[in-house]
């Protein structure tokens, strides 16, 4: 049972309060909160879950944005960190980003949404096709209507169909004038490889947390039914709620009545690979208050398509007073706030991409016992590197025959190379 | 807010759209918190002109908005709109009136609670899942104990379980465990087997299930591996395990028949296999906390082999949701202590990765280093030689921490560890990080920690270590981990054979450096000293004698008191050995000297047990996230406690509620009759309202003429009982002053006057309670109740006064009420561990309790602020009864004697967060009233506030040790208003003598339930908060008629 819902800016103003049930709570917790999150910043601000000497508050951050929820009896705590997830999701799919300016710019349909999606501390509507239903999303088009007529509310003042049939992700009654689905299996790698000097890095981990984005315009009550060819391979899944649990029961088959728009109809995990698809070697070594540093860029094995926007980042340790680093190709940024990131792009054919240059120590220092983690940014397209295919999708319950299509990417998710 | 404003505001409602009205309501209702309930009453028409629009969306808004008004007075009309929008065809309408449901029941309205029920038992047997899970959120909300309720819908609200939106799953899954566990018992099969007696006693006693519990036995103990542990941790799941323990014939050997019965399988039994079949497929769910749920009910009922399906979903939200990635991860980490196989295969996942933040990276050590085994050790070693050398030099140290973990749980890799942590220690490592010593230091002191905590396991092998760490010791300069190193060289001065010989020159050494240590490696130095010369061999001795006497004279004339004082004191001790001073001592008294110095110093150290942490909460429950009992955290209910009586005696009640509830909704389903029904009773409200109108603008008129506030009198002075002082006091008061004009200059005090109610300490009866029940105690009958007396021992400690009474025909010896882990205490659980845990003095024992005999003691119980039953253990003859001492948080405060300025003092200086308020409603006073107040015309201001404020005093002092500050009434009363009535109280919580305030004040009708409104200003918040519920729950609480 959640009592209130406050929305921080990055400064720390409440930018909204929302009060849920009849036990007001008191603004001065956002003060609060603000001064522990000050003085113990690393430690308060990750921490989701905090006990306030009058509140229990949950915390999510967006963005700059902070969501706060507050309780004083018990609940699961996940069901309001999720909760705010969803606040955050749908707010930022509204407003197109989320960002300080344009939550004050749209206080009405935030406070519309916060109305429709949460009633007495109880999570009410949180179905965005539904909030999409009930109220309109705000576009320069309606403004303008609102501005020419005088006519303010965006609000429909109709039941949308979907809140009372059996499918609730589902609006009733669609019509396109082409029916299209796209399916695009959208991979993240994690990997973690494990020191590189003298030998060749160790794969300690490597695996693929994918998702099953399906984009669906479709006109009726469709019936879909995905499958995969090597459904064996996934380690684990979470499933849209539309999805049926049956059918994957017994065989594995994604049978679904899917909502209308871009959704994603499951997650997926495929664990223990054993290829990467590029390698990185960072190589340091220092003595008398320098270190020096070089990393190596390029295609371990190659995935058949070609690998984008690759980048490197690490954290210059504590420790280093000045670098000085330069690469045959690609750019290398040192920011504030000492990361050092190089945007390498594409790999050339003709070399091997490479950083290299010193790090400068403190004085009195005379070499670095930490080794920074190295993170890896790639992406590849056309590609699903967990291998997992696609078999087949079957429509079902459609008036006309309809298109469709199959993508794959794979990008890198927590792909770390330790030195 | 302007009442003008207001008065536009409520025209504009009629006109408006009806999405502004409820935007509108929201405004007023968190601007006012309900100070002008009137005027709302004026827009309730609207909403009930709503109620009967074709848009179900109207319908719903209507609703959902009147019941936010939350106002005492229109909560039947709310009721009728709940009831009616309960059948309505439109699935969102009634959803909203699940969801009004809470609402309502927040009034705290006794007259419509058993109408709330009924509601909710419509809308759970709703065939819609959305409804479900909504009137399933409403059922925790206002009755979760009520639990015949889901058992007449019980396999119904299974199957539809994964079909409820994902919001009611979370709640609806909690409720089902609650039920499966009160009405069938407890899985033999699962964790929470452990306990089953059988299960760690090996003597057969014979019954025919043996068979059963011996393969139960088995498997329990190759999954488990600490079952103590276990046993801890599932017995803390559960309410009120020790009562069912209790066994009237013996109470020594527990009967394997009675515990059994209280559990069932969950291989045999229907209604547990279909729950865990129902959530298996919500482990697939994307919304984190219906996994965690899902998880929560087969961790504690699947059968132990079947608990892995939860361990692939747990994971997979590590990944999946990074907001729910810490919450996930400290219930996993409970996870993995009482089971560590169920994560033993996964140790990847728990690999730290750069972006995790520092409580992540912690949490998953402690989880790496509880399920290590033999064979992931050396991966997670390795793992570990990369965080050592993490940026984060503070998780480096946890680190190091963990690798000592580690090494004391498998003794094999000991050997391995120390090396890696004495290669952290070496000078190398240590000289090249100069730059950064601060942080360097932390880990350097917990590396030299473990490989203290390693040795302790077995000295003798790691004499190699030791003599390293000695040989570093010039090199470390953080001046605890030298201090360390002294004592480690102290206490193992006499092992292996390298190490006596090198002793009395690294002791020379220290000796040398002295005066340059600092303060802790002195103390160290010291004792490492005396601990050589007690050990010390013949041709040793005077070589440690001199080291030694060197080391006092060098103390003696040390910067600090503290050495200095060290020092005399282990000469004194030691003077035997330096009988230069010629005195003649006592023979024995030299003996107990030296008694003393072996006793002090010569005590081998034996390795300690790990300290647990030994509070556990639900899977999935805020307060296993925070570490304390959050307010409303209630643990599984009791096994098998729902009992078949139970559940038909709620469907034999059930006919004659359908039959009203039926006629109630023709009369409402029937649109013109509603709608009659409704305009009658808007006109008799605002009926009232003109008439509490017309009182308020009296209020007005009379507030400039008379502003009596009688300050600051003490109570003693009106002695007379029973005597209202009010109009007494009035009189005096115009006597004196002659004019009552003047007062005018303190008009911005509420006018009000003091009543004396006489000394009402003969009407407080505090609650008394039952510790153990004749019938299970052989005739033992033992009551207790909060003693209103300070506790002589200590002033932190509550005094119960507890009865003795032997109700049965013989005599009975040796009462005592001892804590329940006195005898488990040796295992480990040192004082340190239990800081927090309530405690217990001793009692002094009852060696005979003849027949018939009553004996009273006063016992003494720091419960440290634990709300939670304190289990105690009551010997007789010999025998033990587990009972359980309920903590009353009202009597965890000392009256605190304070008037009335300083009390208003003290409130104006807590305000805010400080402050909290809550509403309840106060019945107590028409027993009283209805018994000899229809005679009372004559006067009836004077008897009928009496009587009220009597009886509310009464009742707080009863149950809450507090001081009566003072008696406030309004001056301008209606005959029959107690409206603006405020009791004061002050009080001091007993543990940190913190002031805590409370006042309430009274609202409504004298001859009619009152509502009150309490109010605490305290600065210990969560206690001030628990008092307060406390405080609302007791006031409700209909009056005992005995």
């Amino acid at each position: 049972m959640l009592q209130c819902i406050f929305l921080l800016s990055d400064s720390g103003e409440v930018m909204l309060e929302k009060q849920l049930t009849g036990h007001r709570v008191d603004r001065s917790i956002c003060a609060w909160f603000w001064e522990q999150s000050i003085s113990q910043p690393d430690s308060f601000k990750v921490l989701p879950v905090i006990a306030s000497p009058t509140h229990y508050l949950f915390q999510i951050v967006r963005e700059g944005i902070t969501f706060l929820a507050c309780t004083q009896v018990e609940m699961p705590p996940l069901m309001g960190i999720e909760f705010l997830c969803r606040v955050a999701d749908v707010l930022s799919d509204y407003l197109g980003g989320l960002n300080e300016d344009v939550i004050k710019d749209n206080f009405v349909i935030v406070y519309e949404l916060l109305d429709e999606m949460i009633d007495n501390g109880f999570p009410l509507t949180t179905e965005p096709n539904i909030l999409r239903d009930m109220i309109a999303p705000p576009n320069i088009v309606s403004k303008m209507l609102s501005v020419v007529t005088g006519n303010t509310s965006n609000v429909s003042d109709t039941l949308p169909g979907a809140t009372s049939s059996c499918v609730p992700w589902r609006t009733t009654q669609l019509k396109h004038a082409n029916n299209d689905v796209y399916v695009n299996l959208v991979e993240e790698m994690d990997t973690i490889i494990n020191r590189h000097a003298p030998c060749d890095g160790v794969l300690v981990k490597c695996e693929i947390f994918g998702v099953v984005e399906v984009n669906s315009h479709l006109s009726g009550i469709p019936d879909l039914t995905l499958s995969f060819a090597n459904p064996s391979i996934l380690n684990d899944v979470q499933f849209h709620p539309c999805v049926r649990f049956r059918p994957w029961e017994s065989e594995q088959i994604l049978s679904f009545v899917p909502p209308d728009g871009l959704f994603k109809l499951m997650s997926y995990r495929v664990k223990k690979l054993k290829n990467t698809p590029i390698y990185v070697k960072p190589q340091m070594s220092s003595e008398s208050g320098t270190c020096r540093l070089s990393v190596m860029v390029g295609i371990r094995n190659d995935p058949g398509k070609a690998v984008d926007s690759l980048a490197v980042q690490f954290q210059l340790p504590h420790g280093v007073s000045s670098a000085n680093l330069t690469a045959n190709h690609g750019t290398v940024d040192i920011l504030a706030d000492k990361t050092c990131s190089w945007s390498i792009g594409r790999i050339p054919k003709d070399k091997t991409p490479q950083m290299s240059g010193t790090l400068v120590l403190e004085e009195g220092m005379e070499q670095l016992n930490v080794k920074p983690t190295f993170q890896v940014d790639f992406k590849i397209m056309g590609v699903a590197l967990s291998g997992l295919k696609i078999n087949k999708l079957d429509l079902k319950n459609l008036p006309t025959p309809a298109h469709k299509g199959f993508r794959a990417q794979t990008e890198a998710g927590q792909y770390e190379v330790r030195s | 807010m302007h009442s003008a404003l207001y008065k536009r505001l409520l025209r504009m409602l009629h006109l408006s759209r009806w999405r502004l009205r409820s935007l509108f309501t929201y405004i007023c209702f968190t601007m006012l918190k309900g100070k002008r309930p009137n005027e709302a009453l004026l827009s309730i028409n609207i909403f009930q002109r709503d109620l009967g629009d074709q848009n179900p969306l109207v319908r719903a808004w209507a609703l959902r908005t009147m019941a936010g008004i939350r106002l005492h007075v229109i909560s039947p009309l709310v009721l009728v709109a709940v009831r009616k929008c309960a059948r309505d065809p439109s699935v969102y309408v009634r959803k909203c009136a699940a969801n009004a449901l809470p609402k309502l029941h927040d009034l705290r309205l006794e007259e419509n609670a058993a109408a709330i029920i009924e509601i909710i038992e419509i809308l759970l047997n709703d065939n819609s899942p959305g409804v479900v899970g909504a009137a399933a959120a409403a059922f925790a909300f206002v009755c979760p104990n009520d639990l015949p309720v889901i058992g007449r819908n019980y396999k119904r609200l299974c199957e539809i379980l994964p079909d409820v939106e994902e919001w009611g799953q979370i709640i609806l899954i909690g409720i089902l465990l609650r039920y499966v566990i009160a009405r069938h018992g407890l899985a033999k099969e699962s964790i929470m087997a452990s306990l089953l007696p059988n299960i760690f006693s090996n003597e057969k006693t014979g019954s025919e299930s043996d068979t059963g519990y011996l393969e139960i036995k088995k498997t329990y103990e190759i999954v488990l591996q600490e079952p103590e542990l276990v046993a801890m941790v599932s017995r803390s799941y559960l309410a009120g395990p020790d009562k069912h323990l209790l066994h009237p014939n013996n109470s020594d050997v527990i009967s394997s028949d009675y515990i059994s019965s209280r559990f069932t399988s969950s291989k045999t039994d229907d209604n547990v296999k279909i729950l865990l079949q129902c959530t298996l497929p919500l482990l697939w769910s994307r919304n984190s906390a219906v996994v965690l749920a899902a998880a929560g009910v087969h961790w504690i009922m699947a059968p132990m082999e079947e608990i892995s399906k939860i361990v692939k979903p747990l994971l997979f939200l590590l990944r999946s949701s990074d907001a729910s990635k810490y919450v996930v991860l400290c219930n996993i980490q409970v996870f993995a202590k009482v089971m560590p196989s169920l994560f033993a295969a996964n140790i990847e996942d728990f690999f730290i990765s750069s972006s995790d933040a520092y409580q992540v990276k912690a949490l998953k050590l402690e989880i790496l280093s509880s399920i290590a085994t033999d064979a992931s050790i050396s991966i997670i070693f390795q793992e570990f030689q990369d965080y050592v050398r993490d940026p984060d030099r503070r998780f480096a140290a946890d680190t190091v921490a963990a690798i000592g973990v580690c090494a004391k749980r498998n003794p094999q890799v000991a050997n391995t560890c120390v090396e890696g942590l004495l290669a952290l220690i070496s000078p190398k490592s240590i000289n090249s990080t100069s730059g950064s010593m601060d942080d360097e230091a932390v880990v350097l002191i917990q590396a030299i920690t473990s490989i203290k905590d390693i040795i302790k396991q077995d000295p003798l092998s790691h004499e190699n270590a030791i003599i390293y760490l000695i040989r570093n010791l010039d090199a470390i300069k953080v001046p605890v981990a030298r201090a360390m190193i002294v004592w480690i060289v102290g206490e193992y001065n006499s092992i292996g054979n390298i190490i006596p010989k090198m002793v009395s020159i690294i002791l020379r050494f220290l000796a040398r450096g002295f005066p340059s240590e600092s303060i802790e490696t002195k103390y160290q130095i010291l004792n490492a000293a005396v601990k050589v010369l007690l050990n010390s061999k013949e041709e040793d001795f005077d070589t440690a004698k001199s080291i030694l006497n060197y080391v006092f004279e060098l103390a003696k004339f040390d910067f600090n008191y503290d050495v200095r004082d060290r020092a005399r004191v282990l000469r004194k001790l030691l003077s035997c050995y330096f009988s230069s001073s010629g005195l003649e001592e006592k023979p024995n008294n030299n003996e107990i000297r030296l008694l003393l110095v072996e006793h002090i110093f010569g005590e081998k150290v034996k390795p300690s047990t790990e300290m647990v942490n030994n509070r556990f909460y639900l899977p999935g429950s805020l307060s296993q996230i925070v570490f304390h009992a959050a307010p409303g955290y209630e643990p599984l209910p009791e096994p098998c406690s729902l009992t078949e009586s139970d559940m038909v005696k709620g469907l034999e009640e059930e006919p004659t509620q359908a039959e009203a509830n039926d006629s109630d909704v023709d009369s409402g389903s029937l649109n013109e009759e509603g709608s009659y029904y409704s305009e009658d009773s808007v006109t008799a409200s605002t009926r009232t309202d003109s008439e509490t109108t017309a009182s308020e603008s009296d209020n007005n008129n009379t507030d400039s003429l008379i502003n009596l506030s009688d300050v600051g009198k003490p109570q003693e002075e009106t002695n007379d009982l029973g005597e209202l002082m009010s109009k007494g006091d009035l009189e005096s008061w115009l006597d004196d002053n002659d004019n009552p004009g003047p007062s005018q200059n303190v008009a911005e005090r509420v006018p009000s006057a003091r009543i004396s109610i006489g000394d009402i300490s003969t009407r407080t009866k505090p609650k008394i309670y039952t510790l153990l029940d004749p019938t299970y105690g052989n005739g033992l009958k033992v009551i207790y109740k909060y003693s209103l007396e300070e506790s002589a021992v200590s002033p932190p400690l509550v005094s119960v006064d507890t009865f003795f009474e032997n109700c049965s025909s013989y005599s009975m010896s040796k009462i005592l009420l001892t804590n329940e882990d006195s005898e488990s205490s040796d295992q480990g659980s040192s004082l340190e561990s239990q800081k927090d845990v309530p405690v217990f003095a001793p009692m002094e024992e009852i060696s005979i309790l003849e027949p018939g005999q009553t004996i009273k003691r006063v016992i003494h119980v720091h419960f440290h602020h634990h709300l939670l039953p304190l289990k105690l253990i009551l010997w007789c003859n010999d025998k033990k009864h587990p009972v359980k001492l309920r903590p009353d948080i009202g009597f965890f405060l000392k009256p605190l004697m304070m008037d009335l300025d300083a009390f208003s003092q003290k409130e104006s200086q807590l305000p805010g967060m400080f402050e909290y308020t809550r509403r309840c409603s106060f019945t107590d006073h028409l027993a009283e009233l209805g018994s000899d107040g229809k005679d009372g015309d004559v006067s009836p201001t004077k008897d009928s506030f009496l009587i009220i404020c009597q009886c509310l005093a009464s009742k707080m002092l009863s149950n809450a040790n507090l001081h009566l500050v003072s008696v406030n009434m309004p001056v301008d009363v209606n005959l029959n208003d107690a409206s603006g009535l405020c009791l004061q109280f002050s009080g001091e919580i007993l543990s940190n003598s913190i002031p805590c305030l409370v006042s309430v004040t009274l609202d409504g009708k004298c001859f009619e339930p009152l509502n009150a409104s309490v109010k605490i200003n305290c600065e210990e918040t969560v206690f001030g908060l628990n008092l307060l519920n406390r405080i609302v729950n007791f006031l409700a609480e209909p009056q005992l008629t005995t």
